[in-house]
């Protein structure tokens, strides 16, 4: 309704201020720091390893760009995973970690120890200070136990035996604080956590949809996706199914293929052969 | 956020920024057709990635026939809707009538545009019976540009159902379609189906629809659950 | 008149203790000097008609103007102290556009005489709106109008009072005319008949001949809304008289 006349911003980068910038940043200039994790990941030592939770929803600012995507990322045959913060640096860094872990792995011919994965990826999230966002919840079952990690994306790292991240840790971290007990079941565990990724899904608007987990044990390893769907989609009354022929057809052209026959027998030759 | 400008002799000079307005989210959308009107709105009220009620719908019942639904900064919807009452109880003091839909649309024009340098920051829809008893629609922006439509949707999810409203009410798109009048059954299927559909992909719908429906005979209201995530 | 007059007609805030306010009925005789205003309402629409004294050959009788157009739905006819009734007029016209303004509505002819009597009333009153004066106004009014409830006619006078009438007369010959009207006045009445039967009445009560000149005559009806009638429609009604 209000009338259109402002500049249109032409597309491409645009360099004008930043020499503007690096003076106003010497004279003291703090800039803002804009950073949010549509994302609740937790995650929780239990009597036999770790369980690892994860919502299901990407957002693009406001909007719900996947309703079902996979947040709970594999690192090694014992080892998985949680990524919030940007999709991008999520899935990537937990890649290149990966990889690295399996070549460790050959070299030494060992199965990975969780510290191991935990130090890559610090190493990695500290040389890039900060500007790769990923916000991680590492967990793993190696010979020396289960092993929990909650990873910063500036590089800091702490070991934890209940964890969560993301825009929803407050909420998930509500739960774990009034129900988490040592040494707590396989079952109560599973449910502990569903709960607590289900307050994220509930209460914080960048959750949403499924409930993913991941059981790892000493020589097992459950990934429960989808786990439990924490909202039932609403069914829809009417058809809106269209007739055919409702798309409008703007052009047409017939064009015939010019062709000249140069023989309508059919020649059958002999394969070749050595 | 301070901006810390140029050293002064006396003391130091600070930028300072005030941001009067948020941004509380909500959906609103009408529809009319031949002898009514629907205004429907759903009930979350959100901040950032917060959830401050699950049950406070944006539509505000103005007289026996108009609906008001309202989205954008809260605050100040709460003034405008109380300021509205306010005038609505004068003007029937001093005319001895009812506002029709129409007068109403009118005047909260003025009234945005009162406050045209320091807008109220919301976004209005009236939906109602006029004059001739007819099922009538008024969309607004937030510094009083208005006009009349059939159907029209506003707020967080606005640009998103709108496009759809304009296929399956407007039949705009389709070739060789029946343009059939809307029945009220069909507009209170269509506008629970839209919202299902909003609530799925924009984060600030959701929790639960009401449907007010005007007609001649007043205003009935029907609420409807949504998902909570 | 008033035999017992008083210190108490000296003030407009001072009622006597036979509880009357001397100035406001002194206002409302004054009306009684002034020329003769007359307006009928029909089912078809409001018809006012005004005496106009020429009281010298070397008046422009045209620049008399008794009648004036509110709005396009709302016309007004006036007998008193005329001057008075520009700052009258002038807040009608204020309040009808201003009402079109906020409501995209026209204003109702019973809102705009409430509007115009607010005005009235002011008189006295310390921190009155701009407009009002000191003592009340010398100056009766006929509002004649369409609105949503059809053709009406009210009727304002100094102390603010406002009534709505089938037919009304003011100013000096207002008594007769009155009971004329009363003899005269039935519901079916057509607008034609009204507009004969003001002049008929008004040539009764006028001291000169009524002619097209010293006569002012309009009519607000749904078709054509507030119409004034040139010098050659008056005559024409005056042949049929």
């Amino acid at each position: 309704m209000a009338a259109t006349c402002v500049e249109f911003a032409t597309g491409g980068f645009s360099f004008e201020n930043c020499r503007r910038n690096a003076i106003l940043e010497e004279k003291g200039l703090k800039p803002p720091k804009v950073y949010k994790t549509g994302t609740t990941i937790v995650g929780i030592v239990f009597s036999d390893g770790i369980i690892l939770g994860a919502d299901t929803r990407a957002t693009e600012d406001t909007i719900v760009a996947d309703k079902n995507c996979s947040k709970i990322h594999y690192l090694a045959p014992n080892i998985y995973c949680c990524g919030a913060g940007t999709a991008a640096d999520t899935e990537k860094t937990t890649q290149i970690i990966s990889s690295q872990l399996e070549l460790h792995r050959l070299n030494t011919d060992r199965t990975v120890r969780v510290c191991t994965a935990n130090r890559l990826l610090k190493q990695m999230l500290f040389r890039y200070q900060g500007h790769i966002g990923a916000a991680l919840v590492l967990g793993g079952v190696d010979s020396t136990g289960p092993h929990l990690y909650s990873i910063w994306p500036h590089g800091s790292t702490d070991v934890l035996p209940y964890v969560t991240m993301g825009s929803g840790s407050l909420a998930a971290m509500s739960v774990f604080e009034s129900r988490y007990t040592p040494g707590i079941s396989r079952e109560d565990g599973m449910k502990l956590v569903r709960d607590a990724i289900a307050a994220g899904i509930f209460n914080d608007l960048g959750s949403g949809s499924n409930i993913d987990l991941c059981v790892i044990t000493k020589d097992k390893v459950d990934y429960l996706r989808p786990y439990d769907e924490a909202n039932k989609k609403g069914v829809r009354q009417g058809k809106y199914a269209y007739k055919k022929g409702t798309s409008c057809v703007l052009t047409e052209t017939v064009r015939k293929v010019e062709f000249v026959v140069e023989s309508t027998q059919v020649k059958v030759e002999a394969m070749d052969t050595v | 956020m301070s901006l810390q400008m140029e050293q002064h002799e006396y003391g130091t000079p600070m930028q300072r920024y005030w941001s009067p307005y948020a941004m509380n989210g909500g959906t609103g959308l009408a529809v009319s057709g031949a002898d009514f009107a629907i205004v429907a709105s759903d009930s979350r009220l959100s901040e950032g990635f917060s959830i401050h009620s699950r049950d406070a719908p944006k539509t505000y019942q103005l007289t026996d026939t108009t609906v008001l639904s309202c989205a954008g900064f809260h605050g100040d919807i709460l003034a405008l809707t109380k300021y509205l009452e306010a005038r609505l109880q004068m003007y029937e003091h001093e005319h001895n009538k009812k506002m029709s839909t129409s007068a109403i649309a009118a005047m909260l024009s003025t009234i945005l545009y009162y406050k045209r340098f320091f807008p109220y920051y919301v976004y209005n829809i009236i939906g109602g019976i006029d004059d001739e008893g007819k099922g009538c629609i008024y969309s607004f922006d937030p510094v009083g540009s208005y006009e009349r439509e059939t159907y029209r949707a506003g707020g967080s999810a606005g640009s998103i159902l709108q496009p759809l409203l304009d296929n399956q009410i407007g039949f705009k798109n389709q070739q060789g379609v029946v343009k059939t009048p809307l029945t009220l059954q069909k507009a209170v299927q269509l506008v629970k189906d839209v919202f299902i559909s909003a609530a799925e992909r924009d984060i600030y719908t959701g929790d639960s629809l009401v449907i007010r429906i005007i007609t001649k005979d007043g205003v009935k209201t029907e609420t409807f659950p949504l998902r909570r995530d | 008149m008033f035999l017992t007059r008083s210190e108490y007609d000296r003030g407009v805030n001072t009622f006597s203790p036979e509880g009357r306010l001397f100035q406001v009925e002194y206002a409302i005789e004054a009306i009684k000097l002034g020329s003769t205003a007359i307006g009928i309402q029909t089912n078809e629409g409001v018809v006012l008609a005004v005496e106009k004294r020429v009281t010298s050959p070397l008046i422009e009788p045209s620049s008399i103007e008794k009648i004036m157009e509110v709005d396009t739905h709302i016309g007004c006819a006036m007998s008193g102290l005329i001057a008075d009734s520009r700052t009258m007029i002038d807040r009608a016209r204020v309040e009808a556009q201003n009402h079109w303004f906020t409501y995209n509505e026209r204003m109702s002819v019973e809102s705009i005489t409430q509007a115009v009597s607010n005005l009235a009333l002011q008189f006295g009153d310390d921190d009155a709106d701009p407009g009002a004066m000191s003592r009340p106004f010398g100056v009766a009014l006929l509002f004649a109008g369409i609105d949503p409830k059809g053709p009406q006619l009210f009727h304002m006078d100094p102390s603010g009072t406002f009534i709505q009438y089938d037919a009304k007369a003011i100013g000096s010959g207002s008594e007769g005319a009155q009971q004329a009207l009363q003899d005269t006045y039935h519901k079916s009445m057509t607008l034609k008949e009204a507009c004969k039967e003001s002049l008929v009445i008004l040539k009764q009560v006028m001291e000169e001949k009524l002619n097209a000149t010293n006569v002012e005559m309009a009519t607000v009806t749904p078709q054509r809304m507030f119409k004034m009638f040139s010098k050659e429609e008056i005559e024409g009604i005056i042949k049929d008289i």
